[in-house]
Parts: C-alpha cells; structure tokens; sequence
C-alpha cells in the first residue's frame, strides 16, 4: 500500500519533471532564437561597418579630385552584394557626388551631414566619414537590407523542430516510464501473490501430508472397527468352548470321576485359540515395522480364514483354493492387510450377497510376466464390479467410490504401494455387473526355509 | 577648419569648372593648379625626402604657362595633412633643389626637357600639361578627357625618381605605364 502510494508520488514527480523539462527546452529555444536574432544583427552591422569603411578608403582619391564617374565605379561595385540596398558617397558639403540604389527600395539621401552612425529597423544603415590621414573628405552613406523575416523564420524554424522534437523525445520517455512503472506495479504485484500463494500451497501440502498419515492410521482403525463385531462373536464362542468344557469338567469331578484331560484339552484349545486371536489383533493394530521374512502366502491366508469370514458377513460365501507352495519374501502383517483389505471392498461390492473365492497359485516364469517366477494371490468377487474409468483410478490416493465415512480411498493405494515395494505387481480385472478380481504378483523366495507361519 | 573650408570652396570650384572647362580656361587651369598639391597624400615618398611631419611640402614651378598663374592664388595657405605647402617660382632647375613636386610648363620645349632629365632619379614628383616632350618622360602629365582634367601617370618614371603612387590615384588615371 506504502509502497503503491511511493510509486503514485513517483509517477506524478515523472509528469512534473517532464513537464518542467518541456517548459526549459522552450524557453531554452526561444532564447537561442532570439541570440540568434542578436547574433545576426550584429554581424550585419558589422558586416556593413566594414563596408563602409572599405568604400571610404576606396573612394578618397576619387573625392580629393573630383572624380564622379570612379566614386560611381567603386559604389556600383556594391552591386555585387545583393544585401546592399542603396549607397552613396558625399563631399564635405554633405552633396552626394555618387550613389547607387536597388529597384524597388528607397534611394540614398540626396544630401547628408557629415556624422559617423548606425541605423537598425527593417534594415542597417552605416554612416562612415572617408578620412584622408586626420582630414574628413565627405561621407559614404552604405544601407543593407537584413535578411527577410521569412527567410530568418525558416532558418529558426530548424531550431523551432530541434525544441519541439527534444520535447516530444521528453513526453515519449516520460510516457515510458509511466508505462514501465505501472507494467513493474503489476508484476510486483503478481510477485506478491504468486508467493502469497505457494506460502498456502506449502502449507496445504504439509496438512495433505498429515492427513494422509492420519487416514493411514484411521483406515486400519475403520477395518479393527468392522472386524469387532465378527470378533467379539468368534470370542464369544471360544468363551463358550471354554466354559462349556469348565462346566462338563466340574460336573465330572462332582460325580467323582478324574478322568478330565479331555475337558481340559478341549479348553485349552479355546483359550489358545482367543489368545491367538487377540494377538493377531493386536499386531494388526498396533504400528509395526515390515519385517519381511520368507513364507508361504497359502499358509498365511489359511490361518486367516477365520478373521476373513467375520469381516465379510455372512451373506458372502468365501471359497479358497490355496494352490501356491512357492514361498515369497513378504511382512506377514502387510500381506495379511492387503488380503483383508481387498476381502472388505469384495464384500461392499457384493451388498446382496455373492461368492468372494481367495487363490493363490504358483506363477513359472513363462506365464504373465515373464521376469522372473511369482506367487499369484488372486482375490475374486461376483460384485457390481468396476467401470473402465473407476478402474483406471482405482489405485490413486483417496479416491473411493463408498459412501462418506464408509471408505478411506487408501485400500488399493496402500496395497499397490506395498506391492510395489516388494517387488511384485498387481492387476485389476473388472467390468461392470461382472464382478471384479484383483490378482497380486510377489516375487518368488527359492532359498528353502524352515518358518511356515504368521 | 581652414583647411576643410579651403576644401568646400575647391569642391565648389570644381564642381563648376567640370562644366565650365572649355568656355573659362581660366578654371581649367585652377583645377590643375589644385592637383598639384592633391597630389601629395597619394604620393610616397622616400625615407629623408621630409624633416618633419609638420614639414612644409614644396610645389616648384618652372616656366610659364596658364597653371603657373594662378598656383600661388590656389594654394596659397592650403595644408596637406599637417605640411604647410609653398610654392616656388624656379627660373632654373638643379638637383636637390628642395623640390617635391616640379610642374615644367612650357613655353620652351627644349629648356623643359632639360628641366625633367636635370632632376631624374631625385626624389620629386614631376608633372607637365600637354607638353610635347618627346625626350622626356614626366611622371604626371595632364589631359583633358570629356571637359573633364584628367591625367596619365608613368609608373616607370615614378619608379626612376624612387617615388610611389597609390593605387588609388593609379585607379583614377587615364592612362598608366606599368613600371618596366
């Protein structure tokens, strides 16, 4: 705003300098004119001085005797000089003895007293004694027409075009920088803005960054949440085991009978199985590094197929062909997520119900990609299934086709990206009404391991 | 002033006389009689020629004719620049006669001749009227050209008797003879 108001003041001071600068010139070419003018004058009664003189020292011999025709001789000389309008020469009587006068002007005068002077109107008029040593003789009388007005105007008029050029160079410059001044305004401006904006832009950035680890954080949070229901159930039932055996237990001891391992055993298993269950839990919820390790991808999916069928409800049918025996180097939690992440959008694409089948096969080399051997996991559902342009997106951050608060749009992100990392690949096969099926390459761990499990 | 006076009334003379020439030989012969001592500014002579500056010039005269009458009416008390002039009546005619300008008249040819070639090669100023003079060359000899005085000038001569004339008097002769 200061700064805005500094280049107003600014601006105007330009429009005054160029002005005064203007005023200057004129008045600087209207005072070159007129020394000029001066100047001119001058040199012409100079000139004509000289003349006179000349016509003076010219004509004493002539005047001393008497001799009309060479005093007329030596003024018709000035003939020559078309300035010279009239001239004449007189004796010490003032009678003029010799003259000469241009057509068209006025004569010299027929009689003249005998005084040295000079004469400046439309013309110059010279006035010299002709002295012969100290002795006056007469007078020569010498008028010479300054140049016509016109003709010294047209020589003015080139200054006159010098001052009103160096004015018009003045305004032209002044207007320039006028413009320059308002053309670096607005660019100032826009400088302003364009950082005022990046300045937001980082900070959108920053919060961007935020929220997507929040989201992260909250999308394993949404699938704890849509797996409790099933879990409490599942814990439910082993809790029943497990109380079930106590009491057939107490009740066989009651009757005095120790043959209880059997109860026991049975409920042991029960607690096993909760204590597993709330490891994996845990494990999934917590924030744990990847820790890859080589496994089998069929064996991790069998143990999950408990986990799978509470989180997909029971209108799904699940079906699993674990075919795979090939290892793959992989984090167990990771790939556990990505299965039942994928199992989740299977069973909201299929809200009436559907068959959701989980494969895993082993990939040779001379298959799909040709690299190198992998282990398939193919995740297939008979849902509504995926436009052509859902399809092309389905991998991009955020992007969800679920109802608000249902859907993160991280799922296939997350997955995509894991996979990636692992050095694997994933491909989306879908039409609409025709179900989708999601096929995940890892690559293949051939050193032989003795670890099968998760 | 007496001077400038003198001057007026000669130009009034003259004026006259221009048109008077024929009929009144008298004022022809006032005319010429005035030249002599014109003459003078327009004439320089040698270093030593003059004392002073206000040294008088001597006009000298030898013979008799119309102009040696009345040369002592016209210049009597006239002045060129600060020089008084004189007039000398010479009844013979020697070297260094003090003489600085000699009008030879005539009646007598021979004694003229005689005259001029006495003072060649001295300083002086010699001039004639209408003299035939055919062994004797004057540096200013008079003429008459349209009822007008006018004069031829010998450049040769004036060169001989060590004199310079102005340009100025050359530019109003009739005639002039270049120096050899």
């Amino acid at each position: 705003m200061n700064f805005g108001r500094y280049m107003l003041t600014f601006s105007r001071f330009g429009n005054l300098a160029a002005f005064t600068s203007a005023v200057l010139l004129v008045v600087a070419g209207v005072f070159v004119t007129l020394y000029e003018e001066e100047l001119y004058r001058n040199q012409q009664v100079q000139e004509t001085r000289v003349q006179a003189q000349i016509l003076a020292a010219s004509v004493t011999a002539a005047l001393v005797f008497n001799d009309r025709m060479a005093a007329q001789e030596y003024v018709d000389a000035l003939q020559a000089n078309a300035q010279v309008e009239a001239a004449g020469v007189y004796d010490t009587a003032g009678v003029r003895i010799a003259g000469f006068v241009r057509n068209g002007t006025e004569g010299p005068p027929l009689r003249l007293a005998p005084t040295a002077k000079v004469l400046i109107s439309g013309n110059v008029v010279v006035t010299a004694p002709i002295l012969q040593a100290t002795t006056v003789l007469g007078t020569v009388y010498l008028r010479i027409s300054l140049e016509a007005f016109a003709r010294r105007a047209v020589r003015y008029f080139g200054i006159f075009l010098l001052v009103a050029m160096a004015v018009l160079v003045v305004f032209v410059a002044s207007g320039a920088q006028r413009a320059l001044t308002r053309a670096n305004d607005a660019l100032t401006g826009q400088a302003r803005e364009l950082a005022g904006t990046n300045v937001k832009l980082q900070d959108e950035m920053e919060q961007r960054a935020k929220a997507e680890e929040a989201l992260r954080q909250s999308q394993k949070m949404e699938a704890i949440g849509q797996l409790s229901g099933g879990i409490a159930h599942d814990f439910n039932n082993l809790l029943t085991i497990i109380k079930g055996n106590l009491q057939l237990m107490h009740r066989r001891i009651g009757q005095g009978q120790t043959d209880v391992s059997r109860y026991i055993d049975a409920a042991m298993e029960g607690v096993n199985r909760a204590a597993n269950l709330t490891q994996r839990i845990l494990a999934f919820s917590r924030r744990q590094p990847l820790t890859p390790k080589a496994l089998s991808i069929s064996d991790l999916l069998a143990n999950m197929r408990d986990l799978l069928r509470h989180s997909v409800g029971t209108q799904v049918q699940i079906e699993m062909r674990l075919d795979a025996d090939w290892l793959a180097l992989c984090d167990a939690n990771q790939m556990e997520n990505v299965v039942l992440n994928l199992a989740i959008n299977a069973s909201d694409a299929m809200p009436e119900g559907g068959r959701l089948l989980i494969a895993t096969t082993n990939r040779p080399s001379l298959a799909a990609f040709a690299a190198a051997d992998y282990v398939e996991i193919e995740v297939s559902d008979t849902g509504i299934g995926m436009t052509a342009e859902v399809k092309q997106r389905a991998v991009d951050p955020f992007f969800t086709t679920k109802p608000q608060g249902k859907g993160t749009g991280l799922g296939l992100s997350m997955t995509f990206g894991y996979v990636q990392q692992s050095g694997g690949h994933l491909e989306i096969d879908s039409e609409p009404g025709k179900g989708t099926t999601i096929r995940i390459l890892m690559p293949r761990y051939h050193q032989q391991s003795l670890s099968v499990s998760a | 002033m007496r001077s400038s006076v003198a001057t007026i009334m000669l130009a009034g003379l003259v004026s006259i006389s221009c048109n008077l020439a024929r009929a009144a030989p008298s004022l022809e012969s006032g005319i010429k009689a005035a030249f002599l001592y014109k003459f003078v500014p327009f004439i320089e002579w040698p270093a030593g020629a003059f004392d002073t500056a206000t040294s008088p010039v001597n006009i000298c005269v030898f013979g008799s004719d119309a102009v040696t009458d009345v040369i002592g009416d016209v210049v009597a008390s006239q002045r060129v620049d600060q020089r008084p002039v004189n007039v000398r009546h010479l009844t013979t005619v020697t070297r260094n006669n003090g003489c600085h300008v000699l009008y030879v008249a005539g009646p007598d040819g021979a004694a003229a001749e005689e005259a001029l070639s006495s003072v060649q090669g001295t300083p002086i100023l010699t001039v004639t009227d209408a003299l035939e003079l055919p062994n004797a060359s004057p540096i200013i000899r008079f003429v008459l050209q349209a009822n007008r005085v006018s004069f031829d000038i010998d450049q040769a001569a004036a060169a001989q008797n060590t004199l310079t004339v102005s340009s100025k008097l050359l530019s109003l002769a009739r005639r002039v003879r270049p120096r050899p």
